[in-house]
């Protein structure tokens, strides 16, 4: 074959890009679900008929770093032999590249001239996929079944449109099931958008070419990678973070990241990392690579561009039984926020000698999730996701930005006249948390406040927030931040609520959420 | 002598503020004298800048009958953020409202850069006043006089030259704006009210707005006085605003904001003319300056609008053109990084301007690409000052090709692929929003780089036809005379299809017409020769993005919902039987153009019978003939490169010319 003209490649790299975020623009604009279309929680990627990323939406980067694995694991069950142009395959299992049960992926397989040249992948947050708690967050699940529906992977459109049959199956299982067809039907639409542009590609640039031109992408991004890992020194790096609690007896688990550099080579050990809890902050191995990946960027202090053939000079390991690899049934409604981030900050914790400029202080590395379920007249659910954000960790040239989301996660608030219009709550206060962030020669950015009171007769309320034992740390000598507070005032009595809880709020509670401060960088005044 | 003053004012007006350039055309009235000149613009004088346009037209201020023009001021000082101290309150709880913003970062990636942009306001000048509505409009705490009096001791304590009042819910009931409003009066120079600048949902949006107009207010009113000083032509004086049409200059004055995209709406609105009189269904507007690139689509004569674009990181929302506009233009920089070729966002600018300039710049620009490959005369002066000098594009780009392990040629070339690529994103943006396959559409090319990438972008985006306007190098500034006047409100309704009430309805409707008609009635415009368009703002109930569904009164609100369902699907492939609501009213009042646009008569001489070499792909140079533009008739077939005063059209081989009786000039493929 001729050598590819590197400016087609380009042309074409811009355009997969494009593919994808014309993907995430669809769902944000049709999607029914607030968390969808006013937070934003949702991901679109392309990738090759082999299931490697090539294109991504600039969306949530735990999800893209996990949808690397979610075509793959797919076609290990579902060979591409058995799929036909126009079929549309569901599925949210964690096996199979998952993160957790609320995140539903909707794969379809491109064709040209009934050839598989591509995927397209959408990923959205549903509010709500069955279980035991309204959300499908139980903060003390002991198994996966407690949390929510499990969809392997079903045909849900094929060339006749869609597969009726799966879709009443699955609106059945939900608590709130006309948003969520109009959510499913935002995701098909996504893929089929993806699907046009990538045919418009393979007619213009020729599908040969175009097919080269995903394998060039990843050579380039292997070459990149290589390229940022030669220039770390030689040598090796350990680091450890905790979550707040889920270790025995409550105590916080520990999250040990062992990496070693060696040449263009990097190897990431999280064999040290606490057993399977008992709470649902497990995860699975797709969760621990897609945040090393993160981690893995940021280390190289580039701006590289992400596709699975960044993944190829850097190994990771994880340890049968533990939090990483706690078995199929393991509950992972939290881990895929909440434990992920700790990866990143074991991470940023190893490095610190070594490359303090290129990292930021501890920062608000969670969901800060309030889930509020309101039950209807007509006995279906309406859903409130508040994801909340804090002061980002001071870096060695600069505070850290106050009421920020930070690296794994990227959801927005939703605004309070929204909140008020469309459900039983009163925003009473929202307002930046002073004095929150950690000193230090520079300081850590302010966390958040914000207020609800509860209009409904009952609302049922999940809390999952990390950060509210453990505070943000510092790096380099500043000083830590204010972690997180959830506190409840019911008639006149203030109590703190637990991180991770699900609990029943009645008429007049009063539910303040004070979001972390970051940590600072440096010695004060040194 | 007021009689005579009158009829010595026969000079019509049009000009285009530029990054680079001034671009300034007259016309005189009742006859076809056209007069046409570009002079480098002053971003630190803008007026100064006009005036020395005049100038170069050879006119004075008493020539002046009508004075139109797109002005960037209002954009470059809300973007470079040299604005004046402005106080926000707000409700009493939620004084931080833009501080927090929506916790989204822009880059997902970096941590070297900082997440946000800083509020517009810091907090020491946010003041939260007791007070709290519901979303219905209903008062839960009332706003009693001492809180109020609180507020001006406050203000006075603070002296601030603005201030931007936003509290909650108060697009559902603008009682307590008002009557803060009304008590701040001569008590801070300039006060706006959220429910002025932007009755809709979501506070932070809203509160962000409502702080842009605060801060550009005193910009804008020192601006416009200036401008009416030197100029005092009363209502001849005329400015483009964000929804593409012109306003008076009073009516601006106290809603600044409208003149954000102020801009690009000159040749936004020129191209919808064109579209019209050409008959062409959906046409990408494609202007191509020294910074940046403004693209626009447009659906039967229509330029399509949006509710809300980012300016420096904050969001500025009410009805615009959906002008998307990227950082790359003839001046942007070419770069070789991480992840291959990148062109801008980095720009020369005017100074020093790209190496081929001579102006001293020795980085790589797109301009120096297209020297390098023979499309620019460099025996041509550009705005009077400018040759070009090829040598310098060379030396600027040799380090890039040497990196590459390419020759130059290949380099230059690969360097105009990847502009248009980056430009045909911008297209493909626009036109996906909208549901529209861009394949359709016309490219209408302009600006002074447009008509050189035209058939480059068209071959990567698909195009079939593309459509050089006649005067294209001035386009922008002849968009400025043949324009509407136009006005427009737009306001939060949230009304329910289902059990809708018609008299509620059309008392909404009437209320919004009022407000969108008042400003031209108020400068002149007879009440009769005003057209009104409504648009409602349409989604399923369960949705917040909202469809633009226009309609006719009275209402028909089965025709309405059809309407909705079928664009909902063109739009996303799917409609469903669930519950609509009109989430938003638009009214659009307009007093139509009764001036021709026509080719105006501004050949300069030309040469004719020359060639050049110019390269057009990997088959190296060929000898391609140039020709003035005013001598092109019939099919021309390239290669050829088409020139007038300031803008280079080029055809290459496999690509054919053909000029209307009008001026305009078509190209398209040549038949195989």
């Amino acid at each position: 074959m001729s050598p590819l003209d590197p400016f087609v490649v380009e042309v074409i790299r811009h355009g997969l890009s494009a593919a994808a975020e014309e993907m995430s623009l669809v769902m944000t604009r049709s999607a029914r679900s607030p968390l969808l279309r006013e937070a934003g929680d949702l991901s679109s990627a392309i990738t090759d008929a082999e299931g490697g990323l090539v294109g991504q939406g600039r969306d949530i980067p735990i999800h893209l770093g996990a949808m690397a694995y979610t075509v793959k694991e797919l076609l290990k069950v579902r060979p591409a032999s058995g799929m036909k142009e126009g079929d549309a395959i569901i599925y949210n299992v964690g096996a199979l590249g998952g993160n957790h049960l609320n995140d539903v992926k909707i794969a379809r397989p491109v064709f040209v001239e009934g050839r598989l040249i591509a995927f397209a992948l959408s990923l959205a947050h549903w509010p709500d996929v069955g279980g035991t708690w309204p959300g499908s967050y139980l903060a003390d699940a002991f198994d996966t079944f407690q949390e929510a529906m499990r969809i392997p992977p079903l045909t849900i459109a094929d060339t006749n449109g869609l597969n009726r049959s799966v879709l009443d199956l699955i609106l059945a299982n939900v608590r709130d099931p006309v948003s969520c067809e109009g959510d499913l039907l935002a995701q098909l639409a996504a893929t089929t958008a993806a699907e046009r542009r990538i045919r418009e590609m393979c007619a213009q640039y020729g599908t040969e070419t175009f097919l080269a031109t995903m394998g060039r992408l990843h050579d380039l991004s292997e070459a990149e990678m290589r390229a940022a890992l030669a220039d770390l020194p030689d040598g090796i790096y350990e680091g450890e973070d905790f979550l707040d609690d889920g270790g025995p007896g409550g105590a916080p688990a520990r999250i040990h990241v062992r990496i070693e550099i060696r040449g263009d080579e990097a190897t990431f050990d999280l064999s040290g990392s606490a057993d399977r809890v008992a709470n649902f902050c497990n995860t699975t191995p797709f969760i621990a690579r897609s945040a090393v990946v993160y981690a893995a960027r940021i280390m190289s202090g580039r701006d590289m561009q992400q596709n699975a053939g960044a993944l190829r000079p850097v190994t990771i390991i994880t340890r049968p039984g533990s939090i990483f690899e706690p078995g199929w049934n393991a509950a992972v409604a939290a881990g895929n926020h909440e434990t992920s981030m700790r990866v990143v900050d074991a991470v940023f914790r190893a490095m610190e000698a070594t490359i303090p400029e290129r990292l930021s202080a501890g920062g608000p590395a969670t969901a800060g999730l309030l889930a509020f379920a309101e039950p209807m007249p007509d006995q279906s659910w309406r859903m409130l996701y508040e994801v909340h954000g804090g002061g980002e960790g001071a870096r060695h040239d600069r505070d850290g930005c106050p009421a920020t989301r930070v690296h794994l996660t990227n959801t927005s608030n939703t605004p309070a006249e929204m909140i008020e219009a469309n459900y039983a709550i009163r925003v009473e206060k929202q307002a930046i948390r002073r004095g929150s962030g950690g000193n230090g020669l520079h300081r850590g950015g302010d966390g958040v406040v914000r207020a609800y009171r509860v209009l409904a007769p009952s609302l049922w309320l999940t809390t999952c927030v990390e950060r509210s034992v453990l505070p943000t740390y510092g790096l380099k000598g500043g000083g830590e931040g204010k972690p997180f507070a959830i506190t409840l005032e019911r008639d006149g009595q203030v109590t703190r609520l637990s991180g991770k809880a699900n609990l029943l709020l009645k008429a007049g509670d009063l539910v303040t959420l004070e979001g972390c401060g970051g940590g600072g960088y440096g010695v004060a005044g040194g | 002598m007021e009689r005579n003053d009158v009829q010595t004012r026969e000079w019509d007006i049009g000009t285009d503020i530029g990054g680079t350039f001034t671009d300034i055309i007259a016309v005189r009235s009742g006859s076809d004298e056209t007069r046409i000149a570009k002079v480098p613009s002053r971003a630190d004088a803008p007026v100064q800048a006009m005036m020395e346009a005049l100038t170069a037209v050879g006119l004075g201020p008493d020539d002046v009958r009508r004075f139109v023009h797109g002005t960037t001021r209002i954009t470059n000082a809300l973007v470079e953020e040299r604005l004046p101290r402005v106080a926000l309150v707000a409700t009493a709880g939620f004084e931080d409202v833009l501080e927090i913003a929506r916790y989204r970062r822009q880059e997902l990636y970096r941590l070297d850069i900082p997440p946000k942009a800083p509020p517009l306001v810091p907090p020491s000048l946010c003041f939260g006043v007791v007070e709290r509505l519901d979303h219905t409009g209903a008062v839960l705490t009332p706003l009693v006089d001492s809180e109020i009096e609180r507020l001006v001791a406050w203000l006075r304590a603070n002296a601030v030259q603005s201030v931007a009042i936003c509290l909650l819910h108060s697009y559902a009931n603008p009682a307590h704006e008002k009557r803060l409003a009304e008590r701040l009066a001569g008590i801070v120079p300039h006060v706006c009210v959220s429910h002025e600048i932007n009755p809709e949902a979501r506070e932070y949006e809203r509160a962000s707005s409502t702080a842009f107009n605060a801060a550009a207010m005193p910009i804008a009113v020192e601006y416009l006085s200036e401008l009416e000083e030197k100029l005092p032509i009363g209502a001849g004086l005329q400015v483009f605003h964000s929804a593409g049409a012109m306003v008076p200059v009073p009516a601006v004055k106290r809603r600044p904001l409208v003149m954000a995209m102020s801009g690009p709406a000159a040749g936004v609105s020129a191209s919808a003319r064109i579209a019209r009189d050409l008959s062409r269904p959906r046409v990408l507007t494609f202007d191509m300056g020294g910074t940046t690139t403004d693209v626009c689509l447009i659906v039967d004569g229509a330029a399509e609008m949006t509710d809300t674009r980012m300016m420096g990181g904050r969001p500025l929302r009410q009805p615009m053109l959906a002008v998307h506009s990227i950082g790359a233009g003839g001046g942007s920089i070419v770069a070789l990084g991480p992840g291959g070729l990148t062109v801008g966002p980095k720009s020369a600018g005017a100074v020093p301007g790209p190496a081929c300039y001579g102006r001293g710049g020795t980085l790589p620009t797109i301009t120096d690409a297209n020297a390098i490959l023979g499309y620019l005369d460099p025996e041509a002066l550009l705005g009077d000052t400018i040759r070009i000098d090829v040598a310098a594009a060379r030396a600027a780009v040799q380090p890039i090709a040497d990196r590459l392990g390419l020759g130059l040629t290949e380099t230059a070339l690969g360097i105009v692929k990847v502009a248009n690529a980056t430009m045909a994103r911008a297209l493909r943006r626009v036109t996906v929003e909208r549901g529209v396959d861009g394949r359709d559409c016309t490219l209408l090319a302009f600006g002074g780089g447009g008509p050189m990438h035209a058939t480059g972008l068209a071959d990567i985006y698909g195009l079939r036809e593309i459509i050089v306007p006649a005067a294209s190098s001035a386009f922008s500034a002849l968009g400025c005379l043949t324009a509407d006047f136009s006005f427009l409100q737009q306001r939060t309704v949230r009304m329910g299809l289902n059990g809708l009430s018609r008299e509620i309805f059309a008392a909404r409707v009437a209320e919004l017409v009022a407000e969108a008609r008042d400003p031209l009635i108020a400068n002149g415009i007879p009440a009769a020769e005003i057209t009104v368009e409504h648009v409602a703002l349409m989604r399923y109930a369960a949705q917040s993005d909202s469809i633009p569904i226009g309609f006719a009164m009275p209402l028909d609100p089965v025709l309405l919902e059809a309407d909705f369902h079928a664009r909902h699907r063109q739009l996303f492939g799917y409609a469903t039987s669930e519950d609509c609501v009109i989430e938003a009213l638009r009214v659009k009042a307009t007093k139509p153009s009764v001036t021709p646009f026509s080719r105006p008569d501004v050949g300069r001489p030309q040469v004719a019978g020359r060639s050049r070499a110019c390269i057009f792909g990997p088959e190296g140079p060929v000898e391609t003939r140039i020709l003035p533009r005013e001598t092109v008739c019939g099919i021309t077939t390239g290669p050829a490169i088409i020139e007038d005063a300031w803008s280079t059209v080029v055809v290459p081989p496999g690509w054919q010319a053909r000029p209307d009786e009008l001026g305009n000039l078509f190209i398209t493929r040549s038949a195989p």
